[in-house]
């Protein structure tokens, strides 16, 4: 069921050094701080932190007690205080009303500040224009690459998203050329980088500055990773946007995976407690059925409950000696599946449940109909319908997204029918949700001139490619566009099907969308390595809007085994969703390569929304 | 070969010591050295003379002058001394000259007589004046002592790092000590003074009295001491003309030396080497210089002239008017080599390559000598050693080419040595020449080291000599050849004379692209300079752009050094300059800077959203951002203002705002908004419960279930609710009640916008089967299958079916018929299926 890797697929390289990596430097900055001190941590970076180092490490170095960063006064009586926070001006005011409290108090407490993954010159500011900096010691802790999985690394940076496409905020661009920079001197140099997008091609220059500046390390090593591709999330906002259903996207869409694990609520494990679960390619079951769509998953996961039945049933005829032997050599084994077999059953069972209630099946057809770009008008009224209903904002945006993106903006009536429904339905201060959406281009109104959209479609089978592409080049400039319809053909990302496409055999990417639809950022990254260049997709990238950041930068391969060739970096500006890495995880298995997924964070359609939502204080 | 070891002097029977000159000096001394003050930095280092016009009864009425000269005599610098009196003159590690004043103040020069800076030993020495002064070297750098006339010592031990240390007072100390010296012991520097009879030692806490263990008896005076170079010895001169050799702890005695000449010296120093044979002390009077050691007989010279001695690691330097000379103690290899008769391997090997070039068959013999005792291997290290220890090139040659004669009859013997001395002698050649003058020994370069020794060319501005040499030794480029050419360009930036453009081109010529090159630092002294121009022009040849940033800055040049920040990528960078900007303009040309500059526009107001929110405000006023402006102020209607009037004001100036910026959607709905807002107010004045901020449809739904229809009904009105918007809420919230009477009064009260499968679903969901029977019925055809099986209704639904001739329906029917039950509606389905293809 699970598809073997082809023979001569390469290893991935250990990441483990990464955590020890992280690890040390945090240890070393505790031990800074000698003697018995709490330590205070912010809310998102307690999972990271818990891969990284868990508690009884952080005890060995003296830390007392733990504590969460939240709008509550602490508690805390010990006189060292250590606090681990992300790099953020709430944060920083956070520390300083505490100081300054003791302070009024007339205490004295020692307070060292850990900020991850980079201090950043605005939160010392913050901290000297509230009059503490002299009282507070600063340091950075450089953990900015977890890796979650033999082949996954995450920076854990969901903010990444907001604060560049929709802000304009290119902070964390630094933070991605350190990473860059971090895996190069680890596990480098990459011989061949591509990339596409505003912020990869800005991340890549500054990476290249950080290597010149300290060159003299990589040279001569043995590269282990062959092609490095960046890629940012704006390119490709329709993949994300789709629901998925691929095992793993769907536990990520249904029961939210954070930071490499899931919560298991009482439904799934049957019994009254939650369980926290760590999902990765270690749990044996997980691994088989992770990249599996769905339909597959439930009769996958009898046909292994029978098999351990079965071996569990060999236990009757075995003699005394081999009855000792199965106890203590594979007992365990079985049992420890048995209880995953049954947690995955159990989440199953909760999924097929929440997702046949709001009528899946229907939204899945209008999210097809809505790629494919027919019955428009229908899945318009869905969505309205589904605003009506007040289903889920979250939900709601998203197929407005989806719409507007697939349709290069909603017609003007539509624009403005929709925003009222939905401003009626979930609440007025989403008319700030609606600013957002359109300034990071994923809700947008179809300027009076697009419906040239119509004319030009009809021209460019008229006239020559070339000629249609200077005319589609003038109207592009009216106003960014994305041009999905125009990329999806050229780029032939609806597969033509014969009959029903076989889910259990696929036999292309579009699997992971039941066969409708081959994600485009997988698609681009394809085409790509095919060509070892951009060569011929020229018009794809003038689609794209991107002509100034599609590059490729390829060095001489002689000092290349055929083996680090086929290892592949693909980074994610924005994140990336489980759907891509299964579809990538496809093709590599299809190809021979081995892809090496590195994210800001992992997103989903809601995750992508919740950031664009604005949400009353 | 008869005479080589002419200039040998044995002490003892075991050490030679010999004295040959460096260079002849042709210096042009105004004055005698006796009259001057006279430093000469170690390391072959520089020679400063300042005439002492001060310690005469008669102050001379013209200006002493301070004259700086290599130690070949060459002059770097003269200038004419216009501070006060100086009590001494001394050289730092760094060959910066120190000045000590008579009223404390120090002064430091370059090597080319430029003033540095100057420091002051402490405000006591005002009152008391220094009487006396000296400068030491520890490995912590160079110290500054000093002697006040309240016999009191001050300290500093490193005057990069200037921390002074008044020393603790000798009791009963009633006049200036006879000689003191500074002893340096576990990091600590120590004071040693003689007092009459008694020594000294002073440590910064206490004042201890010490005897010098195994001192002859009958000493009333000490008039001279001398530390070692390496602080590790320590040689006393009593009145007696005894002279005491022992440790610096005074705890161990060396030996003794009686010269029975009671004249007090003018100076005494050691000569000695790391492995000295025979540890010997310098004493020099004015006609006579003499060394002595643990033996009974000394060597004696006769001085033609006044001469000046500086120890150094393994020697003594010796200059007068007319010479500069060095004595040392023979080293082992030179001495093996040379000494009259000897037999020793490099001895035999050297007279072999001789007979070699005579093409003389003795040279066979000679090696076979060597060989048939194994000792070729150390014949030639001997011979490679030697080399390195001579002065002269020829004799360097000839030692060397006996090594290389040597090394042919070896098999296995490593070339780096040999190779390696070469080089070095090629280097210590090139830099003792007359022209460089800087005449040290093979054993002081290797500890001085190269890097050291390249930075005094450099501080001597001899950048040619000093890139020749690092691409002779094949230095890497940034520690080597561009470090240097950074020296360079920081001093060509300081001709004034030449034009910005000629400075700027001559330098980027040079340097072009030579990595570890920063142009900024070059930059930075050229503001340095006053030349803010040039300094601008060379950071265009910074590579690194957040390089520049600093300078820039500090130059004033704050908006390029804002689009250079932003070229860097590195966003601190740019937050740095927004803040030097911010305080530096005035709001309005600030915007106005910000406005240009996007990406530094959407960093500050990330920073203005936490932390400053009015400026916020004012920079949207500023680009007549009016959308920004209206989402601003909605923003503000839920986050800041409390009360509802407050709220509604700002709704309000947010819907100006929107229409101001043509968005009349955005205005429209914040009016609503605020009416919305005033209703819910009202509502839950009258109704009480909770309206606030609940949307729309929320609101309307809460008057229903609380049965306030009329209410409701109004609101819809008044919103322009649609109608499918009203009856999904209504099904939903009659259904939430459960009120199926007043639900069934609604779907009657005219044709349902939404069909009526809803009604059945929601009945379903509500677990009530009855009232979802009713609407059933009127579900519209093509959903009629689908409501009916929600009901339960297979049978009927599979007859609608098979109507319908839909065979997507009829697989739906097909799927929910349970094996027992519905047996014969499956079979029914699949007749009318069979019947359907035979058509």
């Amino acid at each position: 069921m699970a598809f073997p890797h082809r023979l001569d697929a390469p290893e991935l390289p250990d990441f483990s050094m990464l955590k020890r990596l992280a690890r040390d430097q945090l240890i070393y900055l505790l031990e800074q701080l000698p003697g018995k001190k709490d330590l205070f941590i912010e809310a998102d970076l307690m999972s990271p932190l818990d891969r990284i180092a868990n508690v009884s490490i952080l005890k060995q170095h003296e830390v007392d007690k733990l504590y969460k960063v939240e709008n509550k006064p602490a508690l805390s009586s010990n006189e060292q205080l250590c606090f681990l926070v992300r790099p953020r001006i709430k944060n920083m005011r956070y520390i300083a009303n505490l100081v300054n409290a003791d302070k009024l108090a007339g205490r004295f407490r020692k307070y060292k500040v850990i900020l991850t993954p980079q201090k950043f010159y605005a939160c010392e500011m913050v901290l000297e224009e509230e009059g503490i900096y002299g009282d507070v010691s600063c340091d950075e802790w450089a953990f900015s690459l977890l890796p979650l999985d033999v082949d996954l690394l995450s920076m854990e940076l969901p903010e990444f998203f907001r604060d560049y496409f929709l802000e304009g905020d290119q902070r964390w661009i630094n933070t991605v050329a350190q990473a860059l920079h971090l895996l190069s001197t680890l596990y480098g140099p990459f011989l061949n980088c591509y990339g596409i997008g505003r912020c990869a091609k800005m991340s890549y220059d500054l990476w290249r500055k950080l290597e010149e500046e300290e060159d003299s390390e990589t040279k001569g090593r043995r590269p282990e990773i062959g092609h490095i591709f960046l890629l940012d999330r704006d390119m490709d906002f329709v993949t994300a946007l789709c629901s998925q259903v691929v095992y793993e996207g769907l536990v990520d869409d249904t029961f939210r995976i954070k930071c490499g694990s899931v919560d298991f609520g009482p439904e799934v494990t049957s019994s009254d407690k939650s369980l926290k679960v760590l999902l990765n390619a270690e749990d044996k079951v997980f691994n088989e059925i992770r990249n599996e769509h769905f339909s597959n998953v439930f009769g996958f996961l009898s046909q292994k409950a029978r098999n351990l039945q079965a071996q569990y049933d060999r236990r009757r005829g075995m003699d005394i000696k081999q009855m000792k032997n199965f106890v203590s050599q594979e007992l365990k084994g079985l049992k420890q599946e048995h209880r995953l077999l049954s947690l995955h059953i159990g989440a199953c069972e909760s999924i097929m449940k929440k997702k046949t209630k709001q009528d899946f099946q229907e939204l899945i057809k209008t999210e097809h109909a809505l790629l494919e770009g027919f019955n428009i008008r229908e899945s318009t009224n869905y969505i309205e319908e589904h605003i009506d209903r007040q289903v889920s904002p979250i939900e709601s945006l998203r197929l407005m997204c989806l719409l507007s993106i697939t349709e290069n903006g909603l017609i003007p009536k539509d624009y403005r029918s929709l925003k009222t429904q939905y401003l009626q339905s979930y609440g007025p201060e989403h008319l700030l949700t609606f600013s957002n959406l359109r300034r990071a281009g994923l809700l947008t109104e179809q300027a009076p001139g697009d419906t040239l959209t119509a004319v030009e479609n009809k021209m460019s089978k008229l006239v020559t490619d070339k000629a249609a592409g200077k005319i589609t080049d003038a109207f592009s400039s009216l106003a960014k566009r994305s041009n999905f319809r125009a990329i999806s053909k050229k780029l032939n990302l609806i597969p033509r099907v014969d009959g029903e496409y076989d889910l259990k055999v696929p036999r292309d990417m579009a699997y992971v969308f039941s066969g409708a639809y081959v994600p485009l950022s997988c698609r681009i990254i394809e085409q790509v390595l095919e060509r070892r260049s951009w060569q011929g997709l020229d018009e794809v990238i003038r689609l794209l809007n991107c002509s100034e950041f599609a590059f490729t930068d390829m060095t001489k391969e002689d000092k290349a085994s055929s083996e680090s060739l086929r290892l592949i970096l693909v980074v994610f500006l924005g994140g990336c969703t489980f759907s891509e890495i299964s579809a990538l995880r496809f093709l590599g298995r299809e190809r021979g390569y081995r892809f090496i997924f590195l994210t800001t964070a992992i997103t989903n359609s809601a995750r992508l929304m919740e950031a664009m939502s604005e949400v009353k204080a | 070969m008869d005479c080589y070891t002419a200039n040998w002097n044995p002490l003892g029977d075991s050490a030679f010591y010999r004295k040959y000159e460096l260079y002849s000096m042709d210096w042009d001394l105004k004055e005698d050295l006796k009259d001057c003050l006279v430093a000469a930095a170690p390391y072959g280092g520089p020679i400063a003379l300042l005439r002492n016009c001060w310690r005469k009864e008669k102050a001379a009425s013209v200006r002493p002058v301070l004259e700086i000269y290599s130690a070949s005599g060459m002059p770097l610098a003269s200038l004419l001394w216009k501070s006060g009196p100086v009590v001494a003159l001394g050289w730092s590690a760094e060959e910066e000259l120190l000045c000590v004043q008579e009223d404390g103040a120090v002064l430091v020069y370059g090597l080319h007589g430029d003033f540095r800076r100057h420091f002051s030993m402490g405000n006591e020495v005002l009152q008391n004046r220094v009487l006396d002064a000296r400068i030491f070297h520890t490995e912590f750098g160079s110290g500054v002592a000093i002697l006040t006339g309240a016999y009191r010592f001050t300290l500093s031990a490193n005057v990069g790092d200037l921390k002074l240390r008044r020393m603790p007072e000798v009791p009963g100390l009633q006049s200036a000590p006879s000689c003191w010296t500074t002893l340096c012991h576990d990091r600590v520097t120590h004071i040693l003074l003689a007092v009459g009879p008694d020594l000294y030692l002073l440590d910064h806490a206490t004042c201890s009295t010490v005897t010098p263990a195994g001192l002859a008896p009958g000493v009333s005076s000490f008039l001279q001491m001398a530390v070692s170079f390496t602080y590790r010895y320590l040689a006393l001169f009593t009145d007696t003309g005894y002279i005491w050799m022992g440790t610096a702890s005074l705890k161990e005695k060396l030996c003794e030396f009686n010269c029975n000449i009671r004249a007090p010296p003018k100076q005494m120093v050691w000569c000695s080497r790391p492995r000295s044979k025979e540890k010997a002390v310098v004493v020099a009077w004015e006609k006579r210089l003499m060394v002595v050691g643990n033996v009974p007989e000394s060597i004696q010279f006769v001085l033609d002239e006044d001469s000046y001695l500086v120890p150094e690691l393994d020697g003594v330097r010796i200059f007068s008017r007319s010479t500069h000379e060095f004595l040392h103690e023979v080293p082992v290899a030179s001495e093996e080599i040379f000494k009259i008769a000897s037999m020793a391997p490099g001895a035999l090997l050297l007279e072999a390559q001789k007979e070699y070039e005579k093409e003389s068959q003795k040279a066979d013999e000679y090696l076979r000598e060597i060989q048939e005792l194994g000792q070729l291997v150390q014949a030639v290290q001997q011979c490679i050693e030697a080399a390195g220890h001579e002065h002269q090139p020829d004799m360097q040659k000839s030692l060397l080419r006996a090594a290389s004669f040597g090394k042919c009859f070896l098999d296995r013997f490593p070339p780096d040595s040999f190779v390696r001395m070469c080089q070095d002698l090629r280097v210590l050649n090139a830099i003792r020449d007359y022209h460089i003058g800087i005449p040290l020994t093979y054993s002081q370069y290797k500890q001085l080291t190269i890097q050291v020794l390249l930075d005094r060319l450099v501080l001597r501005r001899l950048y040619p000599l000093a890139i020749q040499i690092c691409e002779y030794l094949r230095l890497p480029e940034v520690q080597g050849v561009s470090r240097i050419l950074a020296h360079w360009a920081c001093y060509k930036v300081q001709q004034k004379d030449v034009s910005d453009e000629d400075v700027a081109r001559a330098i980027n010529q040079k340097l072009g692209d030579t990595p570890g090159v920063s142009y900024s630092d070059i930059a930075a002294r050229a503001y340095g300079c006053g030349r803010t121009e040039l300094a601008i022009k060379l950071l265009e040849y910074e590579p690194r752009s957040g390089e520049q940033v600093p300078l820039l800055l500090k130059m004033k040049r704050s908006k390029l050094a804002l689009s250079k920040a932003i070229e860097s990528g590195d966003t601190d960078l740019v937050f740095t300059v927004l803040l030097h900007l911010k305080n530096e303009l005035n709001r309005g040309d600030f915007f106005m800077t910000l406005r240009n500059q996007p990406m530094a526009l959407s960093l500050y107001r990330q920073f203005c959203k936490h932390q400053e929110l009015d400026t916020l405000k004012d920079l949207y006023n500023q680009d007549d951002n009016h959308q920004e402006l209206g989402s601003f102020h909605i923003r503000a209607s839920y986050a800041s203002e409390e009360r509802i009037e407050g709220r509604v004001a700002a709704l309000q100036t947010a819907a100006d705002a929107f229409y101001k910026a043509k968005n009349e959607f955005a205005a429209k709905a914040t009016e609503d908004q605020m009416r919305l807002l005033r209703l819910q107010r009202r509502l839950e004045d009258e109704l009480g419960g909770h309206f606030l901020d609940l949307s729309l449809h929320d609101t309307v739904t809460t008057l229903i279930l609380g049965g306030h229809n009329k209410r409701a009904e109004q609101l819809a009105r008044d919103f322009r609710i649609p109608d499918k918007r009203l009856w999904w809420l209504k099904l939903a919230a009659l259904a939430n009640l459960e009120d199926w009477e007043e639900l069934e009064k609604f779907s009657k009260s005219k044709k349902s916008p939404i069909g009526y499968l809803p009604f059945v679903e929601i009945c379903m969901k509500q677990h009530n089967k009855y009232e979802a029977k009713k609407y059933a019925s009127r579900v519209g055809p093509e959903q009629k299958v689908k409501a009916l099986l929600l009901v339960g209704e297979v049978a009927q639904a599979a007859d609608v079916a098979i109507e319908h001739r839909n065979e997507a329906e009829l697989s739906l029917v097909l799927s929910h018929c349970t094996g027992t039950t519905d047996g014969a509606t499956a079979d029914k389905i699949q007749r009318a299926r069979a019947q359907a293809q035979k058509k």
